[in-house]
């Protein structure tokens, strides 16, 4: 079994799933076994606002293990990446980073600003 | 946590609550609602950002993407423009919507803005609904200080279907530094003939590589475009895109 282990930036309590890839796909959203994916499909929020379309970075990602046994990152996800806040050098979008290994250990840190604080800003 | 425990039956977000106060048939397979927000206030955005409507499908809900296309200067109602896709079961709920129906949607989101504008022109590609984001992106760059020339090119299978068509002729009456080329050309070949004029235009058109583009559309194609620019010379992130 893979796990994910996922921490919250904001101080939510850490989620760890445990999982098989060769299930994929979990969810509806995002690439087949990708981060988003995983955590939609066993009830952990993740931000999605282009539904995980790689078209915007809301699903924005801090691998902070395992970031080499994560499937490729496109131009197209490194160019999302680039108008991300708070890009680090192990920045993925979770709709896009799939976990093939099956014993593979990730750790990821969901941003304070990926958290959906927009909404909250957007009304005048 | 595993794979065998079933998730929530929801999942709480951030939403806020819109209300259909018109709509506006472009064509019959699109259309324009316009939306105000349940709370009375004005919804703050940036041009080229789009919502996320929470569309119900059966017993479960998703979230999908729709661009603004209108001015955030505007003071009434916000507008979100979309065209019926083969089996696309959200944009038939979109359709299904009455005057006075709401909807919940999260954001404004997106990085797909304007940039600082560079000293020579803003090149903008769309294709049919694509403008949405588009349209307020020109008027944006169109009030800049100083203005850049800026040049659109703009494809759809017919007339009906390029959308605010007056509106972008007036453009190029009162802003003197904007220039569009409409194209109508038949659907299967729209991201051929705007590969072809974009290159005839800023690729082999002059040697200036300091231009910004801003190109939305659907697939495969604008990733051509985008490719066509930057391998000729142009700076990657110069080269902004939003594929649909």
């Amino acid at each position: 079994m893979a796990k994910l282990r996922i921490q919250f930036e904001n101080g939510d309590p850490e989620k760890v799933i445990e999982f098989d890839p060769a299930k994929a796909p979990f969810h509806h959203d995002g690439k087949p076994g990708s981060i988003l994916d995983v955590m939609l499909g066993h009830g952990v929020h993740l931000e999605h606002a282009c539904g995980g379309n790689c078209a915007c970075t809301t699903c924005h990602v801090i691998v902070k293990q395992g970031f080499n046994k994560l499937g490729e990152s496109s131009d197209q996800e490194e160019d999302l990446l680039d108008r991300a806040p708070g890009l680090t050098p192990t920045s993925r979008l979770g709709c896009q980073a799939v976990i093939e290994d099956p014993n593979a250990e990730i750790v990821v840190v969901i941003p304070r600003y990926t958290i959906n604080q927009v909404s909250e800003a957007a009304e005048e | 946590m595993t794979a065998e425990q079933p998730p929530p039956a929801s999942i709480k977000r951030g939403t806020m609550n819109a209300r259909v106060e018109r709509i506006f048939d472009h064509a019959s397979d699109t259309r324009s609602l316009f939306l105000s927000l349940a709370s009375g206030k004005h919804l703050r955005f940036v041009p080229g950002q789009f919502i996320s409507i929470t569309i119900p499908l059966g017993d479960e809900t998703r979230s999908r993407p729709y661009s603004i296309a209108s001015d955030p200067g505007d003071r009434g109602p916000f507008e979100i423009c979309f065209n019926r896709v083969a089996g696309g079961r959200g944009v038939q709920w979109l359709f299904d919507r009455r005057v006075g129906d709401t909807l919940d949607f999260s954001g404004p989101f997106g990085a797909f803005t304007l940039a600082p504008a560079p000293d020579s022109e803003n090149g903008f590609i769309a294709e049919g609904t694509a403008i949405a984001p588009i349209r307020p992106m020109l008027k944006q760059a169109i009030a800049a200080s100083p203005t850049p020339r800026i040049h659109l090119i703009y494809a759809a299978p017919d007339r009906e279907h390029l959308l605010y068509a007056a509106e972008l002729d007036a453009l190029t009456r009162t802003a003197p530094n904007f220039s569009y080329e409409p194209v109508i050309v038949p659907a299967d070949q729209i991201y051929d003939r705007l590969f072809e004029m974009a290159q005839a235009r800023w690729v082999v058109g002059d040697a200036d590589r300091t231009r910004h583009f801003y190109i939305c559309g659907v697939g495969k194609g604008v990733i051509r475009l985008r490719d066509l620019l930057r391998t000729a010379g142009y700076e990657r992130r110069a080269v902004h895109y939003e594929q649909w």
